[in-house]
């Protein structure tokens, strides 16, 4: 079902973008990693992760549907961000990425 | 009347979100149960759980069940005294009849709308309605409560209460306070970018309430602001029926022009006339549907002026690949199958009209998008049972010293609405699987047992909330809570033993089965159960580490 | 003295919040038919003219709402909605007398 996996693929994309949109404020940051984060860049690729959750997200539905489904995705995203911030935060370090600052 | 806009906005999210909060978390909590309706009165009937089912054949099937209908007692009732003379026994001229099905129903509503003779408003009809198997035409028994969609969903919009349609009022007001709720919360969340991550449980009550509160009501925003806005647009008749009243005469003028226009008459002729093969144009309407490149099944079947020679037969496109609802339909003339009117292409504003309700009201085939939408209803009911919290704990303590009750008060309506109503949902689910099928006569129906035990448990779980609450007046926690938690667990739990017990359904033959309805009812309240245990663990751990700190701070003051 | 004052502010909670329910739901009524007749009278389809002053119009009701408790003057957001919303509402009827 091709669908079914471009639909994951779609929230997946939707978490890391608000995953590293989260992280590149360091207040979130210290609670995965010491020092200061690459804010320019994670805040790059959080954009790029959301851009690729919509592009996801309109492949498989019809544009009004698919907007739905993506601005649904995000919301879900922020709250399991937010969350993982509040009772795992070490489970995003993977995703702290010491990046050289001003953009990929 | 106040300093500034922010002290305003202040004041109206506090008291209008207060007093609405209440009303809102039922609207939210059952909307959100309302996303799998369906699914739900599977769960609570048995007999009918099976695949879902197309429209079945008109003329084999559904002719002779529309021909023995008569119009429920109740709809009878509703009219009395809008009559002159006495109310007939038997209803024979049907204006409308139809049947409505999605992608999701393994049985077929049916419904049929009775001319009534001698009625003073001759708009006024008759309902009858019937549910039936559309695999063999069997009638399901009439006290069978379709708990989803006959009860829940109708309590999310209208709260049962009928008189007057009272009920519709006070969740338009709801509806109303929630969209000046979430413009007045974005007034006041002064750091409304930098917190847009930020949950802090571990801080005391009050922080970690407002943390959650603002989470789930930012993150959610665009869910929350739709729901509320669309669910007023989709009532806008009941609200500002101004078409209906200071401008029918522009109405019905219009209606004429219409008549005129599409082909389709607005009044009888008052001569009978046959009925030709519905299935033949059920046919003639897919066919057409897939020469324009959008092959699809029928969702909407409605017979306008049944026996008349200006019957018409209406056909609609079942929507389930879009967010608008049901649509393109094609007409024809009951009496010989011709066609007489294809809907045209709609209009710019009746695409954004049919795009808002239909977004609210969710005909489309989508698993994830309704999951989604169970998750922002239930955020929704997350952000105002901490506003609650919030409520409480910034005036308990206060509150205490001066001897008030208010933080008690709204802390046990607090309880009886998060917690109560939560117990009250298990509580119907139970009493469905431990009524008998079958009662003694002179006893009230199935269905009506089952809302009573709603209530009822509800009732109790409102008493049981207000007899705990004296420590909120001491400034300590209500222990209802806690306890409530432990009984949703229990319930929960108990609701899918007597499901396994009952039907033989036990959820792993239903997984087994690949029987998502029942399976996905059994394993939301199962999540539930798990999630009511460590909320009861979590308040324990809360409650027992107050009085320490407590005590350091009278000893610092000693 | 305390009370007087105390009955004073609670009497006056209670005009504005009858104002901005009240007045309110009368100058939305009156946006509603004034909107309906003329665009009815302009030519938009009659249920296009319907659903789109429905979306148009609980917005509406949730800003005014909101004006009628920072306004400074509460006499004066009385006149705005209630009256405003009766003149609406009869430039509605004018414009229905006219087509009818």
């Amino acid at each position: 079902m091709p669908d079914a996996l471009l639909l994951a693929a779609a929230v997946a994309c939707a978490a890391l973008g608000m995953a590293w949109l989260a992280l590149a404020m360091e207040a979130h940051w210290e609670q995965v990693r010491a020092g200061q984060p690459p804010a320019r860049a994670l805040r790059t690729l959080g954009v790029l992760g959301l851009a690729a959750s919509l592009a996801l997200c309109l492949a498989v539905d019809h544009a009004s549907m698919a907007v739905l489904v993506w601005v649904m995705a995000l919301a879900g995203s922020v709250l399991a961000v937010a969350l993982t911030l509040a009772w795992r935060p070490h489970w995003l370090r993977p995703l702290a990425l010491r990046l050289r600052d001003g953009g990929l | 009347m106040f300093q500034n806009f922010r002290q305003a906005m202040t004041w109206l999210h506090t008291w209008f979100g207060l007093a609405l909060g209440f009303v809102l978390m039922v609207c939210f909590f059952f909307g959100a149960l309302s996303v799998f309706d369906r699914e739900i009165d599977r769960w609570a009937i048995p007999g009918s759980r099976f695949a879902p089912q197309p429209m079945p054949s008109f003329d084999k099937v559904l002719k002779p069940l529309f021909a023995s209908m008569q119009p429920t007692k109740e709809s009878v009732d509703l009219l009395r005294g809008k009559v002159d003379g006495p109310m007939p026994g038997h209803f024979d001229v049907v204006q409308r009849m139809g049947a409505y099905t999605t992608h999701r129903d393994p049985v077929l509503g049916l419904f049929a709308a009775y001319e009534v003779p001698g009625a003073k408003d001759h708009d006024d009809v008759a309902w009858g309605t019937r549910t039936i198997d559309p695999r063999t035409g069997a009638q399901l028994p009439d006290d069978q409560l379709k708990i989803g969609s006959q009860f829940f969903y109708p309590l999310h919009y209208s709260l049962h209460l009928e008189w007057k349609s009272l009920g519709y009022w006070i969740v338009g007001f709801a509806a109303l306070m929630m969209l000046v709720a979430l413009v007045s919360g974005v007034v006041m969340h002064r750091k409304i970018f930098r917190e847009f991550f930020t949950f802090r449980p571990a801080k005391h009550t009050q922080r970690s309430a407002l943390d959650l509160h603002n989470l789930t009501g930012v993150a959610a925003l665009p869910f929350h602001f739709f729901f509320a806005f669309t669910g007023l647009v989709v009532f806008a008749g009941i609200y500002f029926p101004v078409a209906d009243t200071q401008l029918k005469p522009l109405h019905e003028l219009h209606e004429k022009q219409e008549a005129q226009e599409t082909g389709l008459p607005h009044e009888r002729a008052g001569v009978a006339a046959p009925l030709a093969s519905v299935d033949a144009m059920v046919a003639e309407a897919q066919r057409r549907w897939a020469a324009q490149g959008m092959a699809g099944e029928v969702g909407f079947l409605a017979l306008q002026h049944v026996g008349d020679a200006n019957g018409y037969v209406s056909v609609y496109r079942a929507g389930t690949d879009r967010i608008a609802l049901v649509g393109n339909g094609i007409h024809f003339q009951a009496s010989t199958g011709k066609v007489l009117r294809e809907d045209p292409p709609r209009t710019a504003v009746d695409s954004v009209n049919e795009f808002l309700t239909g977004l609210h009201l969710q005909h489309f085939r989508h698993w994830l998008l309704r999951w989604l939408y169970v998750l922002g209803g239930l955020s929704g009911c997350v952000c105002i049972a901490t506003g609650f919290l919030f409520f409480v704990e910034k005036r308990k303590k206060q509150h205490a010293r001066q001897g008030r009750q208010g933080a008690r008060l709204v802390d046990a309506m607090a309880v009886t609405t998060v917690t109560g109503m939560v117990i009250a949902a298990v509580g119907i689910l139970i009493a469905n699987r431990l009524i008998p099928e079958s009662l003694p006569v002179g006893w009230p129906g199935r269905g009506d047992l089952e809302k009573y035990a709603f209530w009822a448990a509800w009732a109790l779980a409102m008493v049981h909330a207000f007899a705990r609450s004296a420590p909120v007046a001491r400034g300590r926690m209500n222990p209802a809570w806690r306890e409530q938690c432990w009984a949703i667990a229990v319930l929960a739990v108990a609701a899918v033993l007597l499901n396994g017990l009952t039907t033989g359904d036990y959820l792993p033959k239903t997984l087994a089965a690949g029987y998502w309805p029942v399976a996905g009812v059994d394993l939301f309240l199962l999540a539930g159960a798990a999630l009511a245990v460590l909320a009861a663990r979590k308040l324990k751990q809360r409650a027992q580490a107050r009085p320490a700190a407590r005590g350091t701070v009278e000893a610092a003051h000693a | 003295m305390a009370s007087r004052l105390a009955i004073r502010s609670r009497l006056h909670v209670a005009g504005r919040i009858a104002a901005a329910l009240l007045g309110g739901y009368v100058f939305c009524w009156g946006f509603i038919a004034l909107g309906l007749a003329g665009l009815f009278a302009l030519g938009m389809p009659f249920h296009d003219g319907e659903h789109l002053l429905a979306i148009l119009a609980f917005p509406l009701f949730a800003a005014v709402f909101c004006w009628a408790f920072v306004a400074r003057s509460l006499p004066r957001v009385w006149l705005v909605l209630a009256g405003g919303g009766a003149l609406m509402a009869g430039a509605g009827a004018l414009i229905q007398y006219g087509m009818v």
